[in-house]
This record gives C-alpha cells, structure tokens and sequence, in this order.
C-alpha cells in the first residue's frame, strides 16, 4: 500500500505543515485523498429511508414494512440511515518527546495534523469524532460528536495543543478506557517512546471495552535511521539527561532497539487485533488516512 | 612567599588559556535534543557526568601545568624567618695574626661578646670572622647566646687584615635592614690596601671596637740568602730597643745563632755566613710575650738564585733594539722574536725573566714556547710598544687572561708636551714600587707621547697614566705572571729610558718576575692555592711537571702596627645608596638558590602534563 500511495503523488508532510491553518490543511490531505479515490463505498445506517428490500430469512422481523405487506402482499423490509454510525476517539500524544522533528515538521505537528485530517473525514462521512490529548496525564479531551460546529472545535482543540513534558502513555489510555461509555473506534497517535507492554496493556483495554483500535506509531526518519555521523551530545527531550556518543559506535545498537520496539507493538498488538502503521513524518499523512480507511473498512 | 621575578607571575594568565579554550569549545560536539535517547543508554557511550568531570579534571591540569609554569619561572622562595626582623647587628672579629696576642685576642672576645649583649632588644645579632677573607660564623639570629659562644671559638689564625672582606660579609647580611656592624679589631693599617674601600648599606652603621696593639713584638719579617750568605730581617714592633736571639737551621740543623740589637719600632738583619745554599731555612726569634706567629720565617735556599733575562727583540741585537735595556739589567740575553721558535724546549726555563720588546716574526711554535714558559710559572715583561702586537701577547697569555693592547695616542711628533702622560703607582705597596720607598713619585716625570690601552679581566693595574688609564699591568698568566708597560721601553714613545727611575723599576721588575718564577716555592699564608694548609711552614705541592716542596710565611706586614684611628677606619667606608636594594636582591637570591622551589614546580608542572596525557589520552 506504500508504493501505491506514493505514486498518488501525495503531499508532503513538510509542505502540508507549511499550511495556514489547521482545517486547511485537513482540507487538503482528505480532498486530495478523496480526489483520488473511487466514491466511497461505505455506507452507514440512518435514521432517514434509503430504500426497500426483500425480506429473507433471518431479518429483523421489526423492520418489515407492514403497510407494504398489505398493499402488495408481500415481505418488505425498509432500510434507514443513521445520523452516525461510528463513534471515535482520536487520542494524540503531546509528550515532549513528539517534538522532535528532522524534516520540516516535527512528530506532534505530524500528528496534529493527521488527526485533524482524520476529524475531518469521519466528520465528512459523519462519524462523531472526539479527540483526547495526553502526555503523562490527560491535558485535554473534547468528546465525540457530530454536530454541525464539531469539526471546528476539533480543530480548534488540535490547535491550542501544546508540547508537554514526560511520556506515560499507559496510564492515560487506561483513564479514556474507563471513561468510555460507548463502543467505537479508539486511533492512537503517538511516537510510542514508552514502556510497550504498558502501552499494548492500555490498548487491551479499549479491546476489552469493546472498541476497534488503531494505534499509529509515528516516527521521525532520525529515529528510525540514526543517520548522526560525528560525536554528538544528545540531550533528552523529556528527561533532560545528556550522553554523548560517536553514532558509529552506537548506530547498531540504536537500530537494534529501535527495530526490536517497532517489531514488538507489531507483534503484539497485531497478535491482539489492534491494527498497528507504523508512520515516517517524512512520508505523507495521505499514508495515514488510507489506514484508517482500511481498518474503518472492516468495522463497517 | 615571595619571589625572585615576580613579573613572570605575570604569564599566569596563560592559564585562562585553557578555560577560555574550555569555554568555547566545551560543546565542540554536536547537540542534539533526541526523543529516544533511552534507546542509547544500553551501548557503548560515555555519560555527561563522566564525561564532565574528566573535562574539568582535564581543564585543572591543563591550567595547573601552565600556573605552576609561571610559578616556576617567576622561581619563588620562602623568605627566611630571620630576615623579616627590622635590625640587625653584625660583630665583625679580626682575626688575623696581629690579634693572636694574647692580651689582644681576650680583649677581643670581651668587647665581641660586649656588643653582641649591648644590641638593642628586638635586633638580630651576626657574628662574623676575617682575616684574608670572611667567613660568617653565625648567620642572622635572635639567639645571643649562640652568637656570643660563636666569638669565643673565632681565634686568631695566620692571615692578614682584610677589613674590606670582613664589611663586605657583614654588610651581605642585612639584606635591606638596617643596624650596625661592629668591628672588632686592632685598627691596623695596613687592613686596607691602597685604594680599598669597603661599602655598606646605607642604613647600616659602622661602630669600631679598638682593642689596642700589642705593646711588645718582635717578628721575622724576611728571610732571603746571598750566596752563602743568608740575612734574617727582625722588626721590634716595641717601644724599646731590644737584643734579639736569632737562630737559624738549615734543613732541621741548627746553621747559626745570632743576637742583633733591634731599637724602638725599628728594623736589623741577622746575618749567617757559611750557610749551605740548598734546603729550608727556619730563622727564628725567642718573643715570648709577643705574637708567636711571627717569630719564625721560612725559606728555601737554592731556588732563588736569580737567572738572566732574555730580551726578545726585532732581531737580537740588543745594541740596536734594546740598547737601554740592556745597559740598565745586568747579564741579559737577546734573541731575535723569529728564532724564539728554534730554541730548545727547556732554554726559556733557565731564565728567570723574559723581556718582549718585539713580536714580529714570532711565529705560532715561538708564541707556543712562550706561553708554556709563563704557564710554568715564567715571568715575562712585556711592553707593549710599535713592534709588539697585541693579539700575539694576548695569544701567549693565553684564553684564561685575554689582554687588550691598542695605541690610543698619535705619533711622538704631534703630542704636544702639555698633552703628555705621566704615571702613578697605584699600589705603592707592589714589590715593583716598593724599593722606591718615598722617591716613587720620580715616576712621574716620566713624559708618555704614546701609550697603548691595555686592561685584561685577570690583570692588575699597578700604575695608571694621567688619564686614568692602565700604565702597568700585573697579570696572571698560568702558574706564572706578566708585568705588562702600556709603552715601550726603548725611548721612542716616551723618556722613560733617560729617567732615573728606569732603571730600579726595570731591574725590580726583573727581580719580581724572576722571583715569581720561584713563587711557586713561597707564598703568604693568604696566597696558598687551594688545598695546601694556611699556616706557616713547609709544605709540598702537587704539580704538572711532579711534586715541589714550597715554604708558606705570614704575611710581614702583620708584624707592622702602624695604627689608624677611628676616624680613618670610617672614611675608607663607602655608603652607597643602592647597596641596599642590592643586598634585598641578593638576599633574595641567595636565599631562592638555597631553596631551589622552580625545580620542585617544575617537577609538579611535568606531572601535571603527563596526567594530562593519560586522561587525555582515556577520553580520546
């Protein structure tokens, strides 16, 4: 799926992030995504008629249109659409080591932006979207919604976010867990950079309050290619703590961890049914999206 | 602590060197903020804290090395406890043979241990010895009693009065204090030699303690043979004429006895005939209330038999060259300066003097042979007239007394009689000048059209011209000596030769070098070359060409107590303004090359750089 959506000629991240604001450049990453995309063949349920259909076994024998019955005599059920038929979470990280960022853009601008852009898709399919952001505790939570002026408030939530400090990703998500009233679909935005286990327990939990989950790691390409090639004094964006090292003698080991994290949440939250992508900021959010529109794909 | 250049201290700022260097390229590194540096943790790096202190470890030794540099350059020292007090107080002994009286030597120790009680509270005290030289026997303290047994073991020896040595000492204790020096002594005269003068800090007064002259002595002033015939010269120091018993022995055996009557400081010889030429003679004199150190005399018979000369000269013709010359020494020789090369190795020794009135043609072999004469203890007259060039005599003097020789004055005929130079004894106490005795000033008609400038650091000027400049010159040459005359000797550049003092002075200086030819068989107890006892007697020397039996003698003129007064005494000090600046400089060095601190700092700062090294060399 990578290859072909680079050959859409998508945006780059570093451009999109160069955008006025928030909203345009959700508009711009699902416009051009949708541009590019056969209609959607997703259809929910609604509130409002959508057609008739021949009633078979096994259907609900509520939905049978009984006036229908007595006209024609025969069994027909009548279809309706939903004012919404997915609730979800967007919860984005805003530790302070998201605000790393190699390329033009650094991982919580990435992530503000995909998750503005996924606001505004589901909004656009009217999926209630609601959005929680956290660092070592929750720093802001709007719940989902989809009233006309929602997309706004997202977006207006997603831009007042700040970088905060340390990371602790578990607790949070056992937090939104508990506080989850409905099913739905819970989408993790987070570089991750935490205890896994901790975290794929967190992401267990939504599983077990019944919710899809999609969890996207997002990574700058410096953390997953450790491209440094002279001694470098690297400082903790979160701790502060300092080490210096020649990235010759430790680019190894680094690649060795980081390749054993990656493939770690891949494992286990693939083992566990959590749908896991693994996101480069320097590669387009359109990557995203299509993820979330496959997994969507199969909540349907 | 102080220090001896404290404006080396100066280049201690280099050691910011480093910090500033530290400062601006601590973070030489490149730094980043990273997210997953706890990704890194697991590998092979070095943590900032660590890292940190071998860099401050590092940046301590760099600028440590660099202080300790300047330390050591600015060569520091612990001024001593006892310098820092404000006075001091110098008792200066003389403790030279005139004080060996026994009444003048408890006289001396009353009014030394005197001073030393009586100086004011709070002053250190110093107590110092002299004779020919000074020697401190208790430096700079607060501890009386030790300076006041310290005067007790200073006994008179052999040597002779030197005040000059015995101020100098004292006044290099002081360093920049003040206080007073005491002088204990028989205010002798003859304790300064002529010219002499001693300078003492400014500060520092200079107190004498009169302890009075013997009243009675009788003393062997000169031993000398003529033929078989050997005179003892005896000096009555008394206030009364006196029959003095004179004994002579010849190698240990007694070779006559004699009385002569000596009256009231007054002089007689005792003659012996039919002596035996060769062996030690030992005259003796019975004083028993006087000085016994100068009751005998020693000399050795044979060795001064007073050789010809030998007249080097343009071309051996003495009648040509050195016709004054040689109507004015009996017996002399000529030989031409080209043929002095040719002569046999042992001709030179056989004369007692050599007179050069010419250099041309002395070739280097000559100038070779002439040197080995005067290092073997030959004596050579040399006057430096139009035929003598002065870098040959400087060649054959040799590198250890380098001679300057340049005519300074015009041709005979341009100087005018007005602008002529006459000449001085400087010393009229060099055996050159001393048989002038009171006709000395006949040099100075001398009229000097032309002289020569000479001067030579091993080299001392006897007479000097008119104008201040060297006119005779007595220098060290080896084991021998060379009475060098800025003019020649063959009336061309001055009168010299149709004066009447030319003659006494050549034929003494004949007489002095010939004798120094055998000084090498007599010396002053104050002479003696290092390593032979100082007290009179026999003795033999090791030398080149073998072992030599030499006598030593005090020196005569102790036996002499012409006194000075008080006054006089003070009048040969000089005060000189700086000396105390200087003394406060040489104190400190001195004190700074006892203590050697630079080399210790130096040390340090080699240990500070290799641990450099080593930690540099970890981080690397």
């Amino acid at each position: 799926m990578a290859a072909g959506a680079r050959d859409r000629q998508f945006l780059d991240p570093a451009v999109v992030a160069r955008l006025g604001t928030l909203e345009l450049k959700a508009r711009t990453v699902v416009e051009g995504l949708i541009s590019g995309l056969h209609r959607s063949p997703f259809k929910g349920f609604s509130v409002e008629f959508a057609e008739y259909r021949q009633y078979i076994h096994g259907d609900d024998l509520s939905t049978i249109d009984w006036k229908v019955y007595a006209r024609s005599d025969r069994h027909f059920i009548k279809k309706f659409e939903e004012e919404t038929n997915l609730h979800c979470q967007l919860i984005v990280d805003v530790s302070g080591s998201m605000s790393y960022g190699s390329r033009g853009i650094s991982k919580f601008e990435y992530a503000a932006c995909l998750a503005a852009s996924l606001g505004y898709l589901m909004n656009r399919q009217r999926d209630a979207v609601g959005m929680t952001a956290f660092s070592d505790h929750i720093v802001d939570a709007l719940p989902s919604s989809t009233r006309p002026g929602h997309l706004r408030n997202l977006l207006i939530a997603l831009d007042r976010l700040h970088v905060g400090s340390r990371t602790d990703v578990a607790k949070p998500l056992h937090q939104i867990a508990d506080a989850m009233t409905r099913r739905g679909m819970v989408v993790l935005i987070s570089d991750l950079l935490d205890d896994p286990g901790a975290v794929i327990r967190g992401l267990k939990h939504f599983q077990y309050r019944g919710s899809d989950v999609l969890v996207f790691h997002v990574l700058d390409p410096d953390e997953i290619e450790f491209p440094f090639d002279r001694a470098t004094r690297f400082e903790d964006l979160e701790t502060g703590d300092e080490l210096v090292a020649v990235p010759g003698a430790v680019r190894d080991h680094y690649l060795k961890q980081m390749g054993g994290l990656i493939d770690r949440y891949r494992r286990e939250l693939g083992a566990a049914g959590i749908d896991y992508q693994l996101l480069n900021t320097s590669e387009p959010l359109e990557m995203a999206l299509l993820a979330y529109l496959s997994t969507r794909s199969r909540t349907a | 602590m102080s220090f001896l250049s404290p404006l080396f201290l100066v280049a201690a700022v280099a050691a910011g060197v480093p910090i500033l260097l530290h400062l601006l390229k601590r973070h030489t590194e490149q730094r980043v903020r990273f997210a997953a540096v706890a990704l890194l943790k697991g590998a092979p790096v070095e943590h900032t804290a660590r890292r940190r202190l071998r860099e401050l470890l590092l940046l301590a030794l760099r600028a440590g090395a660099l202080v300790l540099l300047a330390l050591a350059f600015a060569r520091p020292f612990f001024r001593a406890a006892s310098a820092t007090s404000a006075h001091l107080t110098v008792v200066a002994v003389d403790t030279s043979l005139s004080m060996s009286a026994p009444a003048s030597a408890a006289r001396a120790h009353q009014l030394g241990a005197d001073a030393v009680r009586q100086a004011p509270a709070g002053d250190d005290v110093a107590v110092v010895a002299f004779a020919d030289r000074a020697d401190v026997i208790v430096r700079p303290t607060p501890d009386r009693n030790a300076a006041a047994s310290a005067i007790e073991t200073a006994t008179p020896g052999f040597g002779s009065t030197t005040y000059a040595a015995g101020l100098a000492a004292a006044g290099e204790l002081f360093g920049g204090r003040s206080g007073r020096i005491v002088v204990v002594t028989d205010l002798q005269a003859s304790g300064w030699d002529m010219g002499a003068h001693a300078a003492v800090p400014e500060a520092v007064r200079v107190d004498v303690k009169d302890v009075g002259a013997p009243v009675e002595n009788v003393a062997v002033t000169a031993l000398r043979a003529d033929g078989d015939r050997v005179a003892a010269s005896i000096h009555n120091s008394g206030e009364h004429v006196r029959d003095v018993r004179t004994r002579l022995t010849v190698d240990g055996r007694a070779a006559g006895e004699n009385v002569v009557t000596v009256g009231a400081h007054g002089s007689a010889d005792a003659v012996f005939a039919d002596v035996r030429s060769a062996g030690i003679a030992v005259a003796t004199v019975d004083d028993p209330g006087g000085i016994s150190g100068d009751n005998a005399r020693y000399a050795l018979l044979g060795a001064d038999a007073t050789a010809a000369s030998l007249v080097i000269t343009a071309s051996g013709d003495l009648d040509r060259d050195a016709w004054y010359v040689r109507h004015a020494i009996a017996g002399l020789r000529g030989v031409a300066a080209a043929d002095v090369a040719g002569m046999r190795d042992d001709a030179l020794g056989r004369y007692g003097a050599v007179i050069v009135l010419s250099t041309r043609g002395l070739e280097r072999r000559g100038r070779e042979k002439l040197a080995a004469y005067a290092n073997a203890g030959g004596g050579l007259l040399i006057a430096a007239g139009p035929d003598v060039d002065g870098d040959v005599v400087a060649d054959v003097l040799g590198s250890g007394a380098p001679l300057e020789m340049k005519a300074v004055t015009g041709d005979a005929e341009r100087v005018a009689p007005q602008n002529s130079l006459s000449l001085a004894p400087a010393d009229v106490r060099h055996p050159i000048f001393r048989s002038f005795g009171s006709e000395v000033a006949s040099l100075g008609f001398v009229q000097f059209r032309n002289v020569a400038r000479v001067g030579g650091p091993s080299c001392q000027a006897i007479a000097r011209f008119t104008s201040g400049d060297a006119a005779v010159l007595d220098c060290a040459a080896g084991d021998g000596r060379a009475i060098v005359v800025a003019s020649d000797l063959n009336n061309r550049w001055n009168d010299f030769p149709i004066r009447a003092s030319f003659v006494p002075f050549l034929d003494q200086a004949a007489r002095y070098l010939s004798n120094s030819a055998r000084r090498g068989s007599e010396y002053l107890v104050g002479e003696v070359p290092k390593g032979l006892p100082v007290v009179p007697g026999v003795t033999t020397v090791e030398a080149s060409g073998g072992s030599r039996r030499v006598v030593v003698n005090v020196d005569p003129k102790e036996s002499e107590f012409d006194r000075m007064s008080p006054a006089d005494f003070q009048a040969s000090i000089t005060r000189l303004k700086d000396v105390a600046a200087k003394d406060v400089r040489a104190d400190a060095a001195g004190q700074e090359s006892r203590q050697h601190l630079w080399q210790y700092l130096l040390a340090a700062m080699l240990v500070a750089l290799v641990a450099e090294g080593l930690v540099a060399g970890r981080m690397a």
